[in-house]
């Protein structure tokens, strides 16, 4: 078929259009990742990694803020993982209609779309005006694991989603109940899925810093909590947040891109550890 | 259908199952209900003046919302004008333009995306403090801003913020369209540009409308960055609301103003706490709401739910 000249053309601009945006999203996605890593990575000596905070954050470590990181997000883990398979239960075994798991899964989206400041909030209202708490860790970890909820449901039903049919079907005709069919076929099949899962919730927790803001993070001063109710904890998204806040010394500025690529280390490792199960299990779900 | 029917025995995995999801169905509802809760000094004070009240002044007991939600419109605004042909133009680049052999080259670009929406909002306000905003100050130069710290900067930081989640929704909506539509389009003469328009593009409108409107979703309830970057000085409700001006000055968002320190001056004084609450309320309410339609345009009814 003989095309027009005017086609060619149309055709020719259209190509060079999306091609200018996807040179200019790489530039950019590029430039951000660029500037974390040209700017942190002079900053982190070992000693970054294992020295306290000190100078209001102009010289020392983010030793306290590492730590207090990992107790929030493992806290919120903890939180979190059962009530996501229950939730990732619910929708795969328990709910007959396809009406109704559909609206499960949509609220989970809605759900994971909500802003975290929102938890912050509400967290202020429970913990500091019903119970009385001080800072805590515990009101940390627990908003923080609210929050990962939908996403770590949502990882484990698309995981379940992906199993194939017959070793339901398998299960079903060896007599197994719907308990045991659970047990011992779908949760032991989903291992990886809920090991992806939660690296994803582990990598988003890790990086929040609205849900901590009221109720459980504080500046400095704070190594491991000593209790449950008045022990807040240092996290590296609120010492970035504060720190940036006031930037205009420069040996606050170079501390600042040191947390910055320690926290974004942190937050990609996750996601990255979680990388080769997501991408075995979207693999198994073209090939059932 | 799984497993045997019930046989009148307890079941613990399913009421364990089940009560965690009431559990967290009871969470997520209760914090509305919190909200709504916490706000009623306000509501009796002000009843629905607040949703159309153009001032917010704490110390002379002015609570509106419409300075807030004003500031949260542009900037998202700004944020889509700015992702969406973006992100959309390089969707359609590595799903349908990249010849068909290089499926590695989009699975990387996908995982590279993917990892990028990642990156915490903190570390993207940082960006915005040390880069964007310098950037901004002197592009608007011209228009002789106090400092770079205005809606636009605000704006322009969300859209690179969401631009990953765009792209990502995107380039899933593009895939789900079966490979042969393209063939048999190729087949019948038309150009590359053509499938694209007239045969993929329609098909694939609500996942991409999906796409956006969870971009939207996330724009109107992100805190950290753009209370970074934005000012944080409440907008008079802007007499020239056509105007661009605003966007050369500095603002106040939903979420900046809950996330600031008027949060905590609130505690004590029961009305501005039901102000505060109020405004959680309202971006609650909001986002749950463009989101839901969000959610519902990518997860179609019917066979695979």
């Amino acid at each position: 078929m003989r095309r027009s000249v005017g086609r060619g053309w149309i055709d020719r601009a259209f190509w060079l259009a999306c091609a200018l945006c996807a040179a200019c999203v790489g530039v950019l996605l590029a430039g951000i990742a660029g500037a974390i890593l040209w700017r942190g990575l002079p900053v982190l000596r070992p000693g970054f990694l294992t020295a306290v905070s000190s100078e209001a954050g102009a010289s020392g470590g983010v030793r306290d803020e590492i730590v207090g990181t990992l107790i929030l997000i493992t806290t919120a883990l903890l939180v979190s993982a059962p009530l996501a398979t229950g939730v990732a239960l619910v929708h795969a075994v328990y709910l007959r209609s396809l009406p109704a798991r559909r609206r499960l899964l949509v609220a989970l989206y809605t759900a994971n779309a909500l802003p975290s400041i929102l938890f912050g909030i509400a967290g202020m209202v429970v913990f500091s005006r019903f119970f009385g708490w001080g800072k805590s860790w515990l009101a940390g970890g627990l908003l923080l694991g609210l929050m990962i909820l939908p996403t770590l449901s949502v990882a484990l039903i698309e995981r379940l989603r992906s199993l194939p049919r017959k070793y339901r079907e398998a299960a079903s005709a060896l007599g197994l109940t719907r308990a045991q069919t659970v047990w011992s076929v779908l949760l032991p099949q989903c291992a990886g899925g809920l090991l992806s899962g939660a690296l994803l919730g582990l990598a988003r927790a890790a990086g929040e810093t609205a849900p901590i803001l009221f109720a459980a993070a504080v500046f400095s001063g704070a190594g491991l909590p000593s209790g449950l109710r008045d022990s807040p904890v240092a996290a590296l998204p609120y010492h970035i947040f504060v720190l940036a806040q006031d930037s205009f010394d420069p040996s606050v500025e170079s501390h600042l891109w040191g947390a910055a690529c320690v926290l974004v280390g942190l937050v990609l490792g996750l996601s990255l550890l979680a990388l080769p199960a997501r991408l075995r299990a979207h693999e198994e779900a073209q090939n059932a | 259908m799984i497993g045997r029917r019930w046989d009148g025995r307890l079941e613990m995995t399913a009421v364990f199952s089940w009560g965690f999801t009431s559990l967290a169905v009871a969470t997520f509802l209760g914090m509305l209900v919190l909200f709504a809760a916490q706000s009623l000094p306000l509501w009796r004070h002000a009843g629905a003046g607040f949703l159309s009240g153009t001032t917010w002044f704490f110390r002379a007991g002015q609570f509106g919302v419409l300075p807030m939600v004003y500031g949260t419109a542009i900037v998202s605004a700004v944020a889509l004008l700015f992702a969406t042909p973006l992100g959309i133009g390089a969707a359609i680049f590595t799903a349908e333009l990249l010849p068909r052999g290089a499926r590695r080259t989009r699975l990387a670009v996908k995982t590279a995306v993917e990892l990028l929406a990642g990156i915490p909002s903190v570390v993207y306000g940082l960006l915005g403090v040390l880069l964007l905003r310098d950037f901004v100050l002197r592009l608007l130069a011209p228009w002789d801003p106090l400092s770079g710290d205005t809606l636009l900067t605000g704006g322009l930081l969300l859209g690179i913020m969401v631009l990953p989640t765009i792209i990502s929704l995107s380039d899933d909506a593009l895939g789900g369209i079966a490979g042969s539509q393209r063939l048999a389009a190729r087949a019948l003469g038309l150009t590359r540009a053509e499938t694209v328009l007239k045969v993929i593009l329609p098909q694939a409108l609500p996942g991409l409308a999906s796409a956006v409107l969870l971009g939207l979703g996330r724009a109107l309830g992100e805190t950290i960055a753009v209370f970074l970057v934005i000012g944080r000085q409440d907008n008079q409700w802007p007499e020239r609301l056509l105007s661009l001006r605003p966007l050369t000055e500095a603002g106040q968002t939903l979420t900046s103003k809950l996330g600031g320190s008027e949060t905590f001056l609130a505690l004590d004084d029961p009305l501005h706490w039901g102000a505060i609450t109020g405004l959680a309320l309202v971006l609650y309410a909001g986002v749950a709401l463009v989101s839901w339609i969000g959610a519902r345009l990518a997860l179609p009814g019917g066979g695979r739910a």
